[in-house]
């Protein structure tokens, strides 16, 4: 889909961030560390839609809000635009200007009681707009997600447009001030069915026209085949499988992504329906030890149960965290798997 | 859970006298025609008075018959979950029922107690909803934490309604019923000295599945039980719904925007747009031949799962603004196939085979100078493939 080479704008290398819980035992109760994103590493290119796919509580959003700088990361780096970014310094004006978050509720992401005007005039004044250039700027702002007349947009409020106005608004805003990566947080799950094709095309147009480097955040593994040049499941904070293209979906080599697809309602199959195995297997929690979906995983080996799976190679830089493909594959960055096994975090 | 379904106070409506045999309009599946269970007639509602008033629900036609699952699919606005709170005499202030008729069919049809067993819905007082209300009629709705009573474990919502509508059973009883009750939707015992925030989202609208069934309701109206939820979850959820219906027999109102959910769900579905049903069709004959380019359009609107990846055009424009609706047909300013007289005058719902299938659009009137598309004329399939055919009747084997 694109002509020019695509080069990567932001990556995280290693990115975690565990929250401490206090146990309920009490004030001197062992303390728990929730490890929402555990060593993900992932990188932005130019022109292309990176898809990330979890179930609520699998730590997409928390890694959404690290690249945007919005979460301080426990540890890991991350590096723009082949800069190393100081993840412990307070984020900068010019790296909010390279990476914009889009947020998944476009209801309570724009100030209900100033007009969109004030909305999108905001960014651009404090991003180095002036006041003479300010109204054209948000107005080819509005051009560029197709909501024309702009001015009747601009002098609107919030309530009085719909939730996929709404959400072209939020992008809009989240464009004016030029970015290279668009990080966008289940854009369309708040939205009604026949306008979320129409932000999804959206974002593919961005990506392909203006070279955008998207990430794409969301539950819908259809949505995620549909847009996505890259695709990444995560599982309680872990990256399970990760593939380009729509292999991740056609062939899923994960246990856990072949759930998720079989959960996706499809009419085509009618035998969804019927096999149904209601053994309540998404009520199980996330294994402690061993590879974290082996308390609901149907193919569990002895294995699993014991010892963390590294991420194995599966073919054409398809790979997946699991035993089931420890043989004739090779693992990848074991080393790192093993640092944390021994239960040690290299704090930077 | 009883207490806090209370209503506001109605406009006087006149009870209607209700004549069991005749109102029976065309049923859509034949061989049901004497199982009616809910029968809604020419049902409107507002929302405010006057030259305010906004129509949300627009002369509605609906029957449920026992153990069949009705889905009513639609965009946000665009009525279904306003007319089963009407129905059900849920609604709020300043939602008014303006028309139409509402019964309950509460006996089994042509026993000598069934056929005077109906209940006028509309003219109902609250001591007599109270009566039917979870004990005849549940619902879930699609929060389940906003349902929930926060300060209170989930054993006393279970001990509230099982108390109030099942006098004689003792406190022990009420806990086995209860814990039997969690169990059906695959929840330990545990769970009931919890409170809601202590659950998970699946968790809480699995509890909330438990209490409707509480009563062995004959009819239970979910809506959208599965939209707050994860793909996983709602996957596991519906199967449970399927057993259940299928062990229990209840009836089911599913309303929902996913409309590829329904399809493998309900065995009649209805879709609404902007307070109109555009078309009521069986599920898979609905998802196989669309009639309505709204149902086309919302078919075509998710991904899928397989086959080459080819740009999705979806349904351009956005859902209509209640209070300025368009002339006409309203969805006619997003549709790929408008003609003149879309815009001018409304499509009645018509009825185009005998197997109830019905499309509110001026391209089915059969006026020879209009040329069907090809997407929507499409030949309905002859045969159901089999593991699709749902059964109306209730099988009381254990799956």
């Amino acid at each position: 889909m694109t002509t020019i080479e695509p080069t990567t704008v932001l990556e995280a290398r290693h990115l975690s961030r565990h929250f401490t819980q206090r146990s309920t035992a009490g004030w001197f109760g062992a303390k728990r560390v929730n490890r929402a994103v555990d060593d993900v590493s992932l990188h932005l290119d130019t022109g292309r839609v990176t898809a990330v796919v979890g179930e609520s509580g699998s730590g997409k959003s928390v890694l959404a809000r690290m690249l945007a700088r919005i979460v301080t990361p426990t540890s890991g780096d991350l590096v723009l635009n082949e800069e190393p970014i100081p993840i412990r310094s307070k984020r900068t004006l010019q790296y909010a200007s390279e990476v914009q978050l889009v947020l998944q509720d476009p209801f309570a992401s724009i100030n209900p009681v100033h007009r969109i005007r004030h909305s999108l005039e905001r960014p651009l004044l404090i991003h180095g707009a002036t006041s003479r250039n300010v109204a054209e700027l948000s107005e080819a702002a509005l051009r560029r997600v197709s909501l024309e007349p702009a001015s009747r947009f601009l002098d609107s409020y919030p309530h009085e447009l719909s939730g996929g106005q709404l959400q072209r608004i939020s992008i809009a805003r989240a464009l004016c001030v030029k970015p290279k990566v668009l990080l966008a947080d289940e854009p369309i799950s708040m939205l009604d069915v026949s306008v979320r094709l129409g932000v999804l095309n959206l974002l593919r147009g961005l990506c392909d026209d203006e070279q955008l480097a998207i990430l794409y955040i969301t539950h819908d593994i259809a949505s995620a085949r549909y847009l996505a040049d890259e695709t990444l499941v995560m599982y309680a904070g872990q990256v399970v499988e990760q593939s380009s293209g729509t292999t991740l979906i056609d062939e899923p080599a994960h246990p856990y992504t072949q759930l998720l697809i079989a959960s996706v309602p499809d009419p085509t199959d009618p035998t969804r329906l019927a096999s149904g195995n209601s053994d309540h297997r998404s009520l199980a929690p996330i294994a402690d030890t061993g590879c974290h979906f082996s308390s609901r995983c149907p193919q569990v080996l002895d294995v699993c149960r014991t010892s963390e799976p590294p991420m194995f190679d599966v073919g054409d830089g398809h790979v997946a965290r699991c035993w089931l493909h420890r043989d004739g594959t090779e693992a990848i960055d074991v080393s790192l798997s093993q640092r944390r096994q021994g239960g040690t975090i290299t704090r930077k | 859970m009883s207490e806090s379904l209370r209503t506001e106070p109605l406009p006087s409506l006149s009870p209607r006298p209700v004549d069991s045999v005749t109102s029976r309009v065309a049923a859509p599946v034949v061989e049901t025609t004497d199982d009616l269970i809910l029968e809604v007639k020419d049902f409107s509602v507002d929302y405010g008075w006057g030259e305010e008033a906004v129509r949300a629900v627009n002369h509605v036609n609906l029957n449920v018959h026992r153990s069949q699952v009705l889905g009513i699919a639609g965009e946000s606005g665009s009525g279904k979950s306003t007319l089963v709170y009407a129905i059900t005499r849920l609604l709020r202030a300043p939602g008014i029922i303006t028309g139409g008729e509402a019964t309950l069919h509460l006996g089994e049809r042509g026993t000598a107690q069934g056929d005077d067993n109906v209940l006028d819905l509309l003219a109902a007082t609250q001591r007599e909803l109270r009566k039917i209300r979870w004990s005849q009629v549940s619902i879930v709705l699609q929060s389940a934490l906003n349902a929930l009573d926060p300060v209170q474990r989930i054993s006393s919502e279970f001990e509230e309604i099982l108390k109030t509508h099942r006098r004689d059973m003792s406190r022990a009883e009420r806990r086995v019923r209860a814990v039997e009750l969690l169990g059906m939707v695959g929840l330990e015992e545990d769970r009931l000295a919890r409170f809601p925030h202590e659950l998970s989202g699946g968790q809480r609208q699995r509890v909330m599945i438990a209490i409707a069934l509480a009563l062995d309701p004959q009819l239970v109206i979910m809506d959208e039980p599965t939209t707050a939820l994860d793909v996983v979850t709602q996957r596991e959820i519906i199967n449970e719904l399927h057993e259940l219906r299928s062990t229990l027999g209840f009836a089911m109102i599913f309303i929902t925007h996913d409309l590829s959910l329904l399809v493998e769900l309900a065995d009649e579905i209805v879709v609404m747009y902007a307070g109109t049903v555009v078309e009521r069709a069986p599920a898979s004959a609905l998802y196989e031949a669309p009639r309505h380019p709204y149902t086309l359009g919302l078919l075509s609107s998710s991904p899928p799962l397989h086959g080459p990846r080819n740009e999705l055009t979806g349904i351009p424009g956005s859902p209509p603004d209640l209070s300025r609706l368009p002339s006409g047909c309203s969805f006619h300013p997003r549709c790929p196939y408008a003609m003149e007289r879309c815009a001018t005058e409304e499509p009645p719902l018509r009825t185009l085979d005998d197997s109830g299938r019905s499309v509110a659009c001026w391209l089915h009137d059969d006026d020879p100078s209009v040329a069907l598309p090809e997407v929507l004329a499409r030949a309905t399939p002859l045969r159901v493939p089999t593991s699709q055919t749902k059964t109306f009747v209730p099988t009381r084997s254990a799956s």
